[in-house]
């Protein structure tokens, strides 16, 4: 569905993506794994276009999207929930979810399609009228992944949808990844939670400074004893 | 009594115009942090576009001010295209510079177009005015704040109600997520500006019967506008509206009651005690469009 081929990113001087080729199966549930700075979100950003890439190609359901512009690649189907929920913190809960559809045209579909996601986020429905800003954290990125749902995706990236939330809030958004894949959306999730990112996924891609060190299955994943011993504490 | 209330709607219809202009000014630094300084030159251009469609080519007013405002938006968006597109906005000084440089070529535009001789345009509506209550009321005055209501209406509507609206205030406060989500923010940019710049235009239109036209009526509209801008908190839209009635009030009243010689002075002495005592601006909660 989703392939990365050689792909490299440049800020400046720093390479923060290198030669990078990743696979991404319809239906799969697949994870970036790997430290802080390894260029886990930078390759996230590259595919929705928001990076420009320097070499190497991606291609989505077989047509290359490599540099293409943010607003196209969202109507290809994919959708990026961004590091930092990124919600729009003076827009209310209900603006914020129109704004995930901001790509669609088809009015009734955007409205079923919220009051849906207010059905399955019943905190969001309870403050519907208020600016993001004032939500909690946990709050903010059930509104961010509600937001990536209402564009329709096929693909949708969740870039550490857990960092920085209550333990309850982790789990509740892991269990959230899990439903949408199992709805039927493929997922490509970052996350520097190796553990958990183990458990769920079915296969899964460690960066190690800009570079694919290691890939395998879930399973193969958790069983290498390079892995378990530095990044599952053993 | 009657002196108070006379000045009170004077003010009230010329703060109406000064809302106008200040919005235009405070969109455009809201979202694009964009600081314009050939905003005054787009009131002059589009006080022009009156001048050059009514008393020259004897077109009807109301038409002429309907192709102001569109000729503004043309022009604004122009000037963002060609000009502001192409440099990092990031980069303040290389964007100041090219609005001072889009300022100084269109004001000498204009003098060498219709010279440095003040231009008249005649109103549509009669010149007697209207006497309610003893207060004076100029059928063109009456219209003037009629229509900036009106457009201050239309523009919250566009800003809180419709897609476009809600596409820009999404920009404004992330633009990552607004690209995110499918914003061409580039085209929100050129919007922005065309509209900041239509509302300028609009406004020059709508004065230019109760002023006079000349090439340097844009640098005290500028001047105005910051100062507006300045009372409102900088990218606060709903300040920008009430800091335009405020600063007209005071000036008003100033001149009524203190000296009309210092009318201008006294307004920015205004602004500088606000910016001494309240450096975020007189309506500011927090900064925000909308
Ligand atoms: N906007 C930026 N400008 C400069 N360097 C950046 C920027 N974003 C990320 N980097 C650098 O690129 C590298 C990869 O970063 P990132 O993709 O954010 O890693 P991760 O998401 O895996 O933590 C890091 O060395 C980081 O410092
Ligand atoms: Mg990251």
């Amino acid at each position: 569905m989703l392939k990365l081929d050689d792909i490299t990113v440049h800020y400046g001087a720093t390479v923060a993506v290198d030669k990078v080729s990743l696979e991404v199966n319809e239906g799969e549930f697949v994870t970036l794994i790997g430290s802080n700075g390894a260029g886990k979100s930078s390759t996230l950003r590259a595919i929705s276009g928001l990076e420009p890439v320097v070499s190497g190609t991606i291609t989505f359901e077989g047509k290359p999207i490599t540099n293409t512009r943010p607003q196209s690649i969202i109507e290809h189907g994919i959708a990026h929930c961004p590091e930092g929920r990124r919600v729009f913190s003076q827009l209310n809960v209900r603006e914020n979810l129109e704004m995930g559809a901001y790509c669609r045209s088809d009015h009734a579909g955007i409205r079923d399609d919220l009051e849906s996601m207010l059905g399955r986020f019943p905190r969001l429905r309870e403050r519907i009228e208020q600016p993001a800003g004032t939500l909690s954290g946990g709050e903010q990125q059930m509104l961010a992944i509600a937001r990536a749902l209402m564009s329709r995706p096929r693909l949708v990236m969740f870039d550490e949808p857990s960092l920085g939330l209550a333990p309850n809030f982790v789990e509740q958004v892991f269990e959230l990844t899990a439903e949408i894949r199992a709805g039927g959306t493929t997922v490509l999730m970052v996350e520097q939670n190796a553990y958990a990112a183990l458990e769920l996924c079915d296969r899964s891609y460690l960066l190690e400074t800009g570079r694919v060190v290691l890939q395998g299955t879930a399973r193969e994943m958790r069983d290498n004893p390079d892995i378990r011993k530095a990044y599952l504490g053993g | 009594m009657d002196q108070f209330l006379q000045h009170l709607v004077n003010g009230t219809v010329l703060g109406a115009t000064y809302a106008l202009l200040g919005i235009g000014l405070t969109l455009i630094f809201g979202i694009m942090k964009v600081v314009n300084f050939a905003h005054g030159e787009l009131y002059a251009f589009g006080a022009y576009v009156a001048y050059a469609l009514v008393s020259l080519l004897q077109m009807d007013y109301f038409v002429a001010l309907v192709l102001a405002a569109g000729l503004g938006l043309l022009l604004g968006a122009a000037i963002e295209f060609l000009l502001l597109r192409r440099c990092r906005l990031e980069n303040i000084d290389e964007v100041m510079l090219i609005m001072i440089g889009v300022m100084i070529i269109m004001q000498n535009a204009e003098l060498l177009a219709w010279g440095g001789v003040a231009k008249v345009v005649p109103t549509p509506f009669p010149q007697e005015s209207i006497i309610v209550g003893g207060i004076y009321l100029s059928p063109t005055r009456l219209f003037v704040l009629g229509a900036a209501i009106v457009l201050l209406l239309a523009f919250y509507l566009v800003i809180e109600r419709s897609r476009l609206g809600l596409a820009m205030r999404a920009t404004f406060q992330d633009e990552d997520a607004a690209r995110i989500v499918g914003v061409n923010v580039s085209r929100i940019y050129t919007l922005t500006f065309g509209l900041g710049s239509s509302l300028a235009a609009i406004t020059g239109a709508l004065l230019a019967p109760v002023f006079v036209v000349t090439p340097t009526m844009g640098d005290l509209a500028s001047l105005k506008a910051f100062a507006i801008v300045i009372l409102g908190g900088l990218g606060n839209i709903r300040g920008a509206a009430l800091g335009g009635f405020a600063l007209a009030l005071i000036e008003e009243f100033g001149a009524a009651y203190i000296s009309t010689a210092y009318r201008d002075a006294i307004g920015f002495l205004v602004i500088l005690v606000v910016m001494i005592a309240r450096p975020q601006g007189l309506f500011a909660a927090k900064e925000r469009v909308g």
